[in-house]
C-alpha cells in the first residue's frame, strides 16, 4: 500500500548513485538530501553531468540508488523489486520526456488511452482521454499521429498522457529542450495550471532559464550534490 | 491481458518496416505452405499405403485365432467363426468383409512342382474385397460360389509349371495329421503385373480347402472400414465382442513391412517439415530480434510508463500473431492450388517405382492422391502462429528485460 508521510512526497537522505563501466566508476550523485512536498512546482537545474537526470530517474523508480535512502510516496524504493517499481510508476507517477517519446503508431488520443488501458481503466478511458486532450487544448489533434504534429503539440500530448490518470507526482526531464519559446511557455503554463487545479506535484530538470522562471523552488545540483535549494516567486 | 489499444499498437507496428514485415510474412507463408504440401503428400501417401495393404487382403482389421500372429501357423482356425463373422458384420462403419483359410501346399503338373501358400476363399466376398482379384487382369474367370475342384493361380506360377486354362493340377496340402492331395482344374490365371504376387496367388474355394485337409472354418476374417481413421476405435469395439480364443489385429500387424515403410516415409517427411518450420522460425526470430534492438528506447519508454514486463511480452507476441495470421493466409494462397491438384489428379509415381508394383505382398497404387481437407486451414493457422509466436518468445523476453533508465540514456 502506498502511504504518504503527511504532505511529503519525496524524501532523499544521503542519496548516491555510482555508475560502473567495467572497472571504471562514474559517480553521478554523492549524497543528495532532498524533500519535496505535495503540490510543489520544483525545478532541478545544473550543468550537464551534474546528476539532474539521474536524480529524476531515481525518484521515478527507473533506476536504483547505490546508497542512501529514498522514499517516494512513503515507499522505500530500495525495498521494491522490478515489478513493484513498474506498478508504482504506472499507478502514481507521470513522466514527460525530453524527446516526447509518444508511441508513433498511435494517435494522440490512443497514446493517452494506452496508459489508461495499462492502468486497467475500462470503457471510460476513451472519454477520459478526450477530456484531458480537450482540457489541454489538443482536441483538434486527437486523431493525429505524432509525426503529423509539431514538437510543441507532441510535448503537450506527452503531458496529457502523463496527467491523464491524475498521478500524484509528475516527473519531467528537460521538457522544453526541443521546444521554441512560444511552445515552452504554453507547456509551462499548462503544467502550472494542472498543479493549481488538481494539486499535482511537478519536478522537472532543465537547463532552460524560462522554465526556472516558472518554478517556485529551484534546486541546483553541482557535481552530484545539492549546491543550492531556493524558493522564489514564479513569473 | 491485451487491451484494444495494445492490439492496435501491435497491428500498426507491422507497418513501420513494411519491407521487413512483408518478407517475414512471406517467409512464414512459404514455410507453412511447404509444411502443408508435405503433410498433404505424407497423409495421402499413408492413406494410399493403408488402402493398398487393406485391399490386398489384410483388411483394415483382421480377426484371427489367438497365437496366429506369433506362430503364423496355418492349421489354426477361428473359434466359433460364424459368430465372429456375425459380430463383424454387425459393426458400424464396416464396408466389406471376407474370410479365408490358408494352408501350405505343393502344386504339381507333370514333373514340375511349385510350393506355395494355398488360400481358401469365399469367392463372392473375395471378388469385391481383394484388389489382387478385382484390379488385375485375369485370363479365364475367377472362382464362383459353388465351384468345386477349381483353382485360380498367378501368371508366374502358370509360367513355371507351363500350364494354361483347363489344365488339371495335383495339389498336395498338409492336412490335420497327414498330407492330402486332390486334382483341381485351372479356371483362371491372374496377372497383377507384379512378379512377386503372380508367383504367390493360389486361390481355391474355402469349402474345397476344408474338404481336402479336413479342418473346417476359416483362419481369418478381414474387414474393410468405410473410414480408415476409425481403425483403432473399431478394433477396441470388436475386441470386446469377439468369442474367446479369437483376437483382432490391424493392417500394420498383417503387413509389417509396408507399415514400417510407411512409418519411415512419415518420419522422414515430418522431419523435413520440422526443419522447414525451424529454419523459418529462426528467420522470424532474427527479424524480431532486430526489431527489438531497434526499438530498445521505445520499450524502455513503455517500461518507464509502468507497462509490466508480461504486457511487453504480450505486445511482442501480438505483433508476432499478426505476422502469423499473414503467413497463414499466404500459405493457404500458395499451397491450396497445388494441394488441390495433388488431391484431385494425384501424382503417378510408377516411374519412381522402377516397374515394381507390389511391396510385402501388397499390390501398390502407382498414383498417390494428396490428402486435402479442412485440416489445411487449421494447420496453416496453427503452424504459422505457433512458429511466429515461438520464434518471438526470446526477443520478447529480451524486450521486457530492457532497463528503462539505460534505454532512456541512449539517444
Amino acid at each position: 500500500m502506498i502511504g504518504n508521510d503527511g504532505n511529503l512526497l519525496v524524501s532523499a537522505r544521503g542519496l548516491t548513485k555510482v555508475y560502473r563501466l567495467g572497472a571504471i566508476e562514474a559517480p553521478a550523485l554523492l549524497g543528495v538530501d532532498l524533500e519535496v512536498k505535495s503540490g510543489e512546482f520544483v525545478s532541478i537545474v545544473g550543468p550537464s553531468g551534474s546528476g539532474k537526470t539521474t536524480l529524476l530517474n531515481l525518484i521515478g523508480a527507473l533506476d536504483s540508488a547505490t546508497g542512501g535512502e529514498l522514499r517516494v510516496l512513503g515507499q522505500d524504493l530500495s525495498g521494491l523489486n522490478r515489478r513493484e517499481r513498474a506498478e508504482l510508476r504506472l499507478k502514481y507517477l507521470g513522466f514527460v520526456f525530453q524527446s516526447y517519446n509518444l508511441i508513433p503508431v498511435l494517435t494522440a488520443r490512443e497514446n493517452v488511452e494506452f496508459v489508461l488501458e495499462l492502468q486497467g481503466v475500462g470503457r471510460e478511458r476513451s472519454a477520459r482521454a478526450g477530456e484531458v486532450l480537450n482540457e489541454l487544448g489538443l482536441s483538434e489533434f486527437a486523431d493525429r499521429r505524432p509525426l503529423e504534429m509539431s514538437g510543441g503539440q507532441q510535448q503537450r500530448v506527452a503531458v496529457a498522457r502523463a496527467v491523464a490518470s491524475s498521478p500524484k507526482l509528475v516527473l519531467a526531464d528537460e521538457p522544453t529542450a526541443n521546444l521554441d519559446g512560444e511552445n515552452a511557455e504554453i507547456l509551462l503554463h499548462m503544467m502550472r495550471r494542472l498543479r493549481d487545479e488538481y494539486g499535482m506535484t511537478f519536478i522537472f530538470s532543465t537547463h532552460d532559464p524560462r522554465v526556472v522562471e516558472h518554478a517556485e523552488r529551484v534546486i541546483t545540483l553541482t557535481d552530484g550534490r545539492v549546491a543550492k535549494d531556493e524558493r522564489h516567486a514564479p513569473a | 491481458m491485451i487491451g484494444k489499444t495494445i492490439f492496435k499498437y501491435a497491428f500498426r507496428s507491422q507497418a513501420r518496416h513494411i519491407r521487413r514485415t512483408v518478407l517475414s510474412v512471406v517467409g512464414v507463408g512459404i514455410g507453412t505452405a511447404m509444411g502443408i504440401l508435405a503433410n498433404c503428400w505424407i497423409w495421402g501417401s499413408e492413406e494410399m499405403q493403408i488402402r493398398a495393404a487393406s485391399e490386398s487382403g489384410a483388411g483394415h482389421l483382421k480377426v484371427i485365432p489367438v497365437g496366429w500372429l506369433e506362430t503364423r501357423e496355418n492349421s489354426l482356425r477361428l473359434s466359433d467363426w460364424e459368430k465372429a463373422l456375425a459380430e463383424v458384420r454387425a459393426l458400424p462403419g464396416v464396408k466389406r468383409v471376407s474370410y479365408r483359410a490358408r494352408a501350405n501346399g505343393l502344386l504339381a503338373f507333370g514333373n514340375r512342382t511349385s510350393g506355395m501358400e494355398v488360400t481358401g476363399v469365399d469367392p463372392d466376398s473375395e471378388r469385391v474385397f481383394n484388389r489382387i482379384v478385382y484390379k488385375s487382369g485375369i485370363e479365364g474367370r475367377y472362382l464362383e460360389a459353388g465351384d468345386a475342384d477349381k483353382l485360380v493361380i498367378g501368371r508366374e506360377i502358370a509360367r513355371q509349371l507351363k500350364i494354361g486354362l483347363d489344365d488339371d493340377l495335383m495339389i498336395t496340402i498338409s492336412g490335420k495329421e497327414e498330407m492330402k492331395s486332390a486334382m483341381l482344374r485351372v479356371v483362371g490365371i491372374i496377372d497383377t503385373g507384379s512378379r512377386e504376387l503372380d508367383s504367390s496367388v493360389c486361390h481355391i474355394t474355402l469349402s474345397d480347402l476344408e474338404r481336402i485337409i479336413g479342418i473346417p472354418g476359416p483362419t481369418e476374417v478381414s474387414i474393410l472400414l468405410n473410414n480408415y481413421k476409425q481403425i483403432e476405435s473399431t478394433r477396441r469395439l470388436l475386441a470386446q465382442e469377439l468369442p474367446e480364443k479369437n483376437t483382432v489385429i490391424t493392417w500394420k500387424e498383417s503387413a509389417p513391412e509396408l507399415a514400417a515403410n510407411a512409418e519411415g516415409d512419415k518420419a522422414f517427411m515430418n522431419l523435413l517439415a520440422l526443419i522447414i518450420v525451424l529454419v523459418v522460425g529462426l528467420g522470424i526470430m532474427s527479424a524480431q530480434l532486430t526489431a527489438v534492438m531497434e526499438r530498445r528506447r521505445e520499450f524502455g519508454i513503455l517500461s518507464a510508463l509502468g507497462m509490466p514486463g508480461r504486457q511487453i511480452v504480450a505486445l511482442i507476441l501480438t505483433e508476432a500473431f499478426w505476422v502469423g495470421i499473414g503467413g497463414a493466409l499466404i500459405a493457404l494462397a500458395l499451397s491450396a492450388p497445388i494441394a488441390y491438384r495433388l488431391a484431385s489428379r494425384g501424382v503417378n509415381i510408377s516411374a519412381l517405382m522402377g516397374g515394381v508394383k507390389s511391396f510385402g505382398g501388397v499390390l501398390i497404387d502407382p498414383v498417390i492422391y494428396g490428402d486435402l481437407g479442412w485440416w489445411v486451414i487449421w494447420y496453416a493457422f496453427g503452424v504459422s502462429l505457433a512458429a511466429t509466436i515461438a520464434a518471438s518468445l526470446y526477443p520478447a523476453w529480451l524486450a521486457q528485460k530492457i532497463d528503462p533508465a539505460e534505454a532512456l540514456r541512449r539517444v
